[in-house]
């Protein structure tokens, strides 16, 4: 059993080395592809990782929107250099999501998740109609782009943050906080009775998980050089990440991974034929996952394993 | 009728003396406020009763509502009629959508959890988004009617009166769903399956034609407020997720199956949004103003039940 787990990851790891390395071979749209997938798909694994604990958070967009916006700004006003601004991206996020959690985690179920998608819209309208701060609806440019915008370069700077968005969602799959965070989702009473701090965990998890939905704004302001209130808060960056976690399978890590880059290269491909509202594709698949396979891609695979015996 | 606890009592005096003092300061905000109010209270008031009475979190509500408008837009474009007219059509083919999403759709997770009927439905609302996006493209579409630019005047202010229509829809819908819940057989049911779905198939209710009826019946009432609503506002894909928003706001806020508590929820809101547009500069701010006090008032709920 030990053994055969590590067989499996070092596999694992050899056949995302070799994924990862196919983009760099093929050119500079192969790369611009893979870095939006790589984007799509470090959020889809934070919003995993909260949804393991049976919150359901709507509001992606609105963190992801408010870490390019503290990207952008904090190159504009205090002159950091363009790696930094992603890091603080990630940890003002991470800041605002650990105080508000810290009141809106008292809600759960239905509630959390309307109020995780009404958080989004007001950070969108502060953006917004603070205009002599933030640039207001037109939005504003970034001072000086990562690497030049240089593509091998930033590619590889999106492939390293998600190696840590994966890594670290792996290490926490098998940590003391997984068992924690499953044991809130089953039955939040049971967890409680066994000594679990359910506020506590709630908490970091999301303004952890938050961070990095941040982080990933702050990469995509250095990617694309500009932010707009309307592009960095597009409900796109909700619905896709949902989608792909869906369809690969839920509270696992390697579903999001998956299904992020299945759909990824599918809505590429889709886009040609259909360059208006193929996110309807998206939509069709949330629906049709949750009616009829709950677990995902992932976890149809894993359950036929199980039956083959092979486990 | 009302009933009301001591906080509610509270909040409705403060409330009452704060529309006071607004109508002595500026009395249109008072008067756009409560023609505000009836909007957000017709549409909330088809949630409250699919969330409030049966439990079925529906986040595809805005989305259908925007259906109506669209085809009562379409109704009135090719045939040349009075959206008043192209309501009857809308009603029937939304009463129609609403069996159809239910019978494919939410009838299979509506013992499921919680979480995968918030899922499920937040992925109808993209395809119904999305799919009007495919058919009718992004741009806002309007109708241009004679009658809703009328206005009145009293003493030195004037003010539009056709957007009165809403709080009179509202008023009439209150009246029809109370009436509907209390008197007729099926909205007893309804009462039924939403506090006990068991207990209730036990005594012989059909559950899953209550719920299914309950649900069109909802999206039919979404047609009629779709189809007014057009004959005012201009519509594009993406306006009915900030409807879904507030209905879902307002209806959490009045509690579970409060219908009157709803309107007055609508009110407040209303009159605290219109009355921020009326200091200069403060336009694009009043919609913030919704959501602060929406998730205010939410929290405030929440610890209430915690402590209780």
């Amino acid at each position: 059993m030990r053994q055969s787990t590590t067989f499996k990851s070092t596999a694992g790891v050899l056949l995302v080395a070799i994924v990862a390395a196919v983009p760099l071979l093929l050119g500079p749209y192969a790369q611009s592809v893979a870095r939006t997938i790589l984007m799509y798909l470090i959020l889809s694994v934070s919003w995993d990782m909260l949804v393991r604990s049976g919150q359901l958070s709507f509001g992606i967009a609105g963190f992801f929107g408010l870490g390019s916006y503290a990207a952008v700004l904090s190159a504009q006003y205090l002159n950091l250099p363009p790696i930094l601004t992603i890091l603080f991206a990630g940890i003002f996020v991470g800041l605002v999501a650990y105080l508000l959690g810290a009141v809106v985690l008292r809600l759960r179920g239905m509630y959390f998740a309307i109020t995780t998608l009404a958080l989004a819209e007001i950070f969108r309208i502060v953006i917004r109609n603070w205009e002599n701060f933030t640039g207001g609806p037109t939005g504003t440019l970034l001072p000086k782009m990562a690497f030049n915008g240089d593509s091998v370069l930033t590619y590889l700077m999106m492939l390293f943050t998600a190696f840590i968005a994966v890594g670290f969602s792996l290490w926490f799959e098998h940590g003391k906080m997984h068992f924690a965070v499953t044991a809130i989702r089953d039955n939040e009473v049971v967890a409680k009775s066994c000594g679990i701090d359910i506020y506590r965990s709630l908490v970091i998890v999301f303004a952890v998980t938050s961070a990095i939905q941040g982080a990933v704004g702050g990469t995509y302001a250095q990617l694309y050089g500009f932010v707009t209130p309307e592009s960095s808060f597009n409900v796109n960056y909700t619905l896709i990440p949902l989608a792909m976690t869906l369809l690969g399978g839920m509270y696992r890590t390697w579903g999001p991974v998956v299904g992020s880059i299945m759909l990824g290269l599918l809505g590429e491909y889709l886009k040609l034929f259909i360059p208006y509202g193929h996110l309807v594709i998206y939509g069709l698949i949330i629906v049709f996952v949750i009616l009829f396979m709950p677990r995902g891609i992932v976890g149809l695979i894993q359950e036929r394993f199980r039956k083959g015996g092979t486990l | 009728m009302l009933k009301m606890n001591r906080f509610q009592q509270i909040a409705a005096l403060l409330a009452a003396i704060c529309i006071g003092m607004i109508f002595l300061w500026r009395p249109t905000a008072i008067v756009y406020g409560v023609q505000r109010a009836g909007l957000y209270a017709a549409v909330a008031l088809p949630m409250a009763l699919v969330l409030g009475i049966v439990h079925i979190v529906n986040l595809a509500h805005g989305e259908i509502m925007m259906v109506g408008a669209y085809s009562t837009y379409f109704l009135s474009r090719t045939f040349g009629i009075d959206p008043y007219l192209a309501l009857i059509p809308t009603v029937l083919v939304l009463y129609v959508i609403g069996v159809a999403i239910y019978k494919s759709t939410i009838s299979r997770s509506v013992t499921g959890s919680e979480l995968s009927q918030l899922i499920l439905t937040f992925g109808i609302a993209m395809v119904l988004s999305q799919t009007m996006n495919l058919i009718a493209t992004s741009q806002p579409r309007k109708l241009s009617l004679s009658y809703v630019s009328s206005s009145a005047q009293i003493g030195e202010i004037s003010f539009g009166t056709y957007e009165f229509v809403f709080p009179v829809l509202a008023a009439l819908m209150l009246i029809g769903m109370t009436y509907f819940l209390r008197k007729t057989k099926l909205g007893k049911a309804a009462t039924a399956v939403g506090q006990n779905p068991r207990g209730s198939a036990v005594i012989g209710i059909n559950v899953q034609r209550t719920y299914m009826i309950i649900f069109a019946l909802s999206s039919a009432l979404l047609g009629v407020v779709g189809s007014v609503f057009m004959t005012k506002m201009s519509i594009f894909p993406m306006v009915g997720g900030s409807y879904t928003m507030k209905s879902f706001c307002l209806v959490a806020m009045a509690g579970i199956g409060n219908l009157p508590m709803v309107v007055i929820g609508s009110l407040v809101l209303g009159i605290a949004e219109s009355t921020i547009q009326a200091f200069p500069g403060g336009g694009g701010w009043s919609s913030l103003v919704f959501f602060v006090l929406i998730i205010a008032v939410i929290l405030v709920r929440s610890f209430r039940e915690k402590t209780v």
